[in-house]
């Protein structure tokens, strides 16, 4: 129990997931400021290849893995990686970025559907309570306060 | 708050970069605007994203999701590195050597944070929790931004870290 948070196993590593996700924030923008978007993305795709082929030899791959848990994986990373790029068109054809961050924040809400429904996944009141406080926080912390006019 | 964010998992490169793009502030409004229809295709990814990353957690470690999350990566980087010689500038400065560096290292953290969030799944985790929660990874770049980039928070950016941390406390219960 740490601040009256139960620290689960799993929500240690969440927690952890959501830090180093939360700083890439900083470092991307270091590095858009510097290079386009899209050369942005490509040496973060690269970072993955290289992270990859460094965790390979502790991995454990090997061929008893069944079909549809390396199909989910593999999907799993064309999604990710797709969602980046269609976010990135969102912003291109026009949307304003404090509605279309705001709007793709929603994206839980949908693993949420889909967990409950297709996994079977049960919440307790308080966690479907704090599911969407999540979302609504995702959305709060991107809004950006509006530039100050100056009345004179 | 200014251009940040991820991808991710999150979304691996988060929209919040697309900030740094040339943004029309026009949107338009007789026919349906095509920025929603990007904005809810990306949802759907996303939002699948989380699902299937925890069906893929019930077979195999977070290490080998990672590699096989990769391999699912590939074709998009095959793509975008095409495109990105296709407008190559010949530009080799200094500040692109360091926009490099800064996105290698983005890509690192956010390779070591993919791990961490399948871990979450693999250790029993729901993904109707640890969604959400990992979502929440916006309140550590907002602090960042305050403290490394010199940025202000406003007020709805500081209401929205209070409720993370009230969302933190409820999804925990």
């Amino acid at each position: 129990m740490i601040f009256g948070v139960t620290m689960h196993l799993w929500l240690g590593f969440a927690i952890l997931a959501l830090v180093l996700w939360g700083i890439t924030g900083v470092t991307q923008k270091l590095s858009t400021n510097r290079i386009s978007s899209e050369r942005s993305f490509l040496w973060f795709c690269w970072a993955m290849v290289a992270l990859s082929a460094a965790v390979l030899p502790v991995a454990g791959l090997h061929w008893a893995l069944g079909t549809l848990v390396v199909v989910c994986s593999v999907a799993g990373g064309a999604l990710n990686g797709l969602g980046a790029w269609t976010s990135f068109r969102a912003l291109e054809s026009g949307g304003k970025a404090s509605i279309v961050i705001s709007l793709v924040s929603l994206y839980p809400l949908l693993t949420v559907l889909l967990a409950v429904i297709l996994l079977g996944e049960r919440l307790t009141w308080m966690q479907t309570l704090g599911a969407f406080a999540a979302i609504a926080a995702a959305i709060l912390l991107s809004l950006e306060e509006a530039p100050k006019t100056d009345a004179r | 708050m200014t251009a940040v964010a991820r991808a991710g998992a999150g979304p691996i490169f988060s929209a919040r970069e697309g900030r740094s793009m040339p943004v029309s502030e026009t949107i338009p409004t007789r026919k349906r605007p095509a920025w929603l229809f990007w904005s809810l295709v990306t949802i759907v990814l996303w939002g699948t994203w989380g699902l299937v990353s925890k069906i893929a957690s019930s077979g195999m470690n977070a290490y080998v999701n990672q590699l096989l999350y990769t391999a699912g990566l590939a074709p998009l980087l095959v793509f975008v590195a095409w495109h990105v010689r296709r407008n190559e500038t010949g530009d080799k400065s200094q500040g692109r050597r360091v926009g490099v560096s800064w996105a290698f290292l983005t890509g690192i953290l956010g390779g070591v944070g993919n791990i961490f969030f399948f871990q979450a799944l693999v250790k029993g985790g729901k993904a109707s929790i640890v969604a959400p929660v990992t979502a929440l990874f916006p309140m550590v770049t907002v602090l960042l931004a305050v403290i490394v980039l010199g940025e202000r928070m406003g007020r709805a950016q500081w209401a929205g870290l209070a409720l993370a941390f009230i969302a933190i406390y409820l999804l925990s219960a």
